[in-house]
């Protein structure tokens, strides 16, 4: 299971849309890594990218319209970009497994979960459906599932949120993947029932030396639960750092403006916010994407699109921002 | 401060025992086999000025509260006074005079205005349907209404699909104060927003009150928005008040162990406070078949015998600070 070096290493990605009016340019240029048994967190605003990079390292943007326009997916050294669709079946859900952000909507409704999991385990592993059946009970004690006897018996629709989120995790793991996708996997939740299903992933990630690329636009689950920080914006990221980087030192003012927008400890008083929003995919700016937005803006930010480089503290911490871009 | 504070001392609102059973039908012949109680026997008051947060997980029957103070909904038992008046009293124009003072802002920006509308029309209708204004001084509140959320006025014959979600809640906004209203219900207003955006939400919403001196009833799950924002919280678990009291209070002296489970399982923004221990095990139960005694004592970390059987009292243990739950009896 270990491998040496990174566990996945997006190169370069480029992921577009190509509709009848326009080209949406929805991942632009991406570079991310992963190591076994980390959680990077891919944060930022709808629209910014960050799920549609995710659904590129699993294969599953729809071509047409989508295109990759250039980049590489490595996954344990092998390009995912490169591999016969047959292949990409065997990897997908075994190796790389993915948990939605709707437990409501990703469930077979007219299967019951027993199926869904077993079904899961028949298609990659050697399994016969009695020894299948064990494993999926097992699989449902181990995310902590209330009384597993009956409920893999039952439909998704006698289940509340929580318990579908887990069933979800359950088909997820239940083939041992190195890395897992969760895409906002608790946005659909309540706070309480958000805490468990965190901690369970979290729990199963030191388990079993699993990665976790954790997509989400909450900062507070950011903070609790990621080793490194990756910030997108208009489908680029711009800046990349530790957990502790980003909270105590944010570079990008686009970080910044996040950071404080959020409601703090003090009461009443104004939040400081980002002026303007989020521009359209299909027409973005020209030169950095943030610059009609951005509270410290230069001349050259509206001609030319900053590099992510160091800015400064430490090797990881990288920021796309001709603030911290000497040769401007 | 003082002047404030002797401004938001007249009730504005108050709600006496409200509840609201929803039927629910089964069997051959479609007959009634139980009752949603959504709300489950709920008092409170929202003074003059005052933003009153109202905060619970889904389900817990917030929203349905938030609609009957409204008269949305007509309630299964129990009174809502809105300025002394009893409204679920009141008939056809004595209603519709105080409709004009109250008004609900919503969740979802994108299907709570009308896609067939222009922005003139969604904003004025109410402004001509009560017969306020019409023509050049229509045209004229209505670009005032625009400029006081942030729009600009070119904007006015477009249609809803041409704006972005913190737009489009700006819009909602405006409609609710065209008719100069007293008491408006924020139902999750900034809950579909980016937190960019949501700041930008919450900062207008903020002025606007102080502005106009609007009572505000602000229901939301992010206890931070809550916390910002109301001046007194309201917890809701199960149809049911558990606990009420002004929102600095409340954070730092929490009392019943469901807010305290809340207030923990809250993620903390700060890398280097990593908690790992789960406040609450297990799910909301559903309010079909709610739990008998305390509807919390399932879960409750410090049940006790009798909170199984006996349904705990509202009590209040410090000025302004009340409480459901057998520990404080």
């Amino acid at each position: 299971m270990n491998y040496p070096g990174p566990l996945l290493d997006i190169q370069d990605l480029s992921t577009f849309f190509h509709t009848e009016e326009n080209i949406v340019r929805s991942v632009r240029n991406v570079n991310l890594t992963l190591y076994p048994g980390e959680t990077v967190a891919l944060v930022g605003e709808s629209g910014c990218g960050k799920s549609v990079t995710a659904l590129s390292a699993m294969r599953l943007v729809p071509i047409p319209p989508g295109k990759f326009e250039n980049g590489r997916i490595l996954f344990k050294g092998e390009d995912l970009l490169q591999v016969s669709e047959p292949e990409m079946q065997k990897i997908r859900g075994n190796e790389i497994a993915m948990i939605f952000q709707e437990p409501m909507t990703s469930l077979n409704p007219i299967f019951t979960i027993g199926d869904q999991i077993t079904e899961a385990i028949c298609l990659h592993q050697d399994k016969s459906p009695e020894e299948a059946k064990i494993l999926a009970l097992e699989v449902l004690k181990k995310v902590a599932m209330p009384s597993p006897e009956q409920r893999i018996h039952q439909y998704p629709h006698e289940l509340s949120g929580g318990m579908k989120q887990r069933v979800m995790i359950a088909m997820s793991i239940v083939c041992g993947p190195s890395l897992l996708i969760a895409d906002e996997p608790t946005t659909a939740l309540d706070v309480t029932i958000q805490a468990q299903i965190l901690d369970l992933l979290d729990e199963l990630r030191k388990e079993n030396q699993m990665s976790i690329l954790l997509i989400t636009h909450n900062l507070g689950i950011v903070a609790q639960y990621a080793d490194r920080v990756a910030v997108m914006y208009s489908g680029k990221i711009v800046e990349h750092a530790s957990v502790e980087k980003i909270f105590a030192s944010p570079s990008h003012p686009y970080t910044k403006g996040l950071l404080n927008s959020l409601p703090k400890d003090k009461m009443n008083e104004e939040l400081e916010t980002i002026q303007g929003s989020v521009p359209h995919p299909a027409f973005l700016p020209k030169g950095c994407a943030f610059h009609p937005r951005c509270p410290d803006k230069m001349d050259v930010c509206a001609r030319e699109i900053p590099e992510l480089k160091n800015s400064g503290d430490s090797e990881e911490h990288r920021t796309a921002c001709w603030l911290y871009n000497e040769e401007s | 401060m003082l002047a404030l504070q002797r401004r938001i001392m007249k009730s504005l609102l108050k709600v006496q025992s409200l509840k609201k059973y929803f039927p629910v039908y089964g069997g051959l012949l479609s007959r009634v086999i139980g009752h949603v109680k959504a709300v489950d026997d709920v008092s409170f008051e929202i003074k003059e000025g005052e933003i009153l947060g109202m905060v619970g997980e889904s389900g817990c029957g917030k929203t349905t509260v938030g609609r009957m103070t409204l008269r949305l909904l007509e309630p299964t038992a129990g009174k809502v006074f809105f300025e002394d008046t009893d409204i679920f009293t009141l008939k056809g124009k004595e209603m519709a005079m105080i409709r004009r003072k109250m008004q609900i802002i919503f969740q979802d920006p994108y299907s709570s205005l009308n896609p067939r509308f222009t922005v003139e029309r969604i904003i004025g209708e109410a402004l001509s349907v009560h017969g306020i204004a019409h023509g050049n001084d229509l045209r004229k509140k209505i670009e005032r209404l625009m400029e006081k959320v942030g729009l600009s006025k070119r904007y006015l014959n477009r249609f809803p699909h041409e704006f972005s979600g913190g737009q489009r809640q700006r819009i909602g906004i405006a409609r609710a104060l065209a008719l100069n209203p007293k008491y408006i219900v924020c139902d999750e207003p900034v809950s579909a927003l980016d937190v960019s955006i949501q700041a930008q939400i919450i900062n207008l919403l903020q002025s606007l009150q102080k502005e106009e001196n609007l009572s505000l009833m602000f229901i939301s799950h992010d206890l931070n928005v809550v916390k910002h924002l109301s001046q007194r919280t309201a917890v809701m678990y199960l149809g049911k008040i558990v606990e009420m009291a002004p929102t600095e209070l409340l954070n730092t002296k929490a009392a019943h162990p469901y807010t305290q489970a809340l207030l923990a399982s809250k993620p903390s923004l700060d890398p280097t406070d990593r908690k790992r221990t789960q406040p609450l095990q297990g799910d909301v139960p559903s309010p079909l078949n709610p739990p008998s005694g305390c509807h919390f004592h399932p879960r409750c970390p410090k049940v006790e015998a009798r909170c199984k059987t006996e349904i705990p009292r509202q009590i209040e243990i410090e000025n302004g600070h009340t409480v459901s739950c057998h520990l404080y009896v």
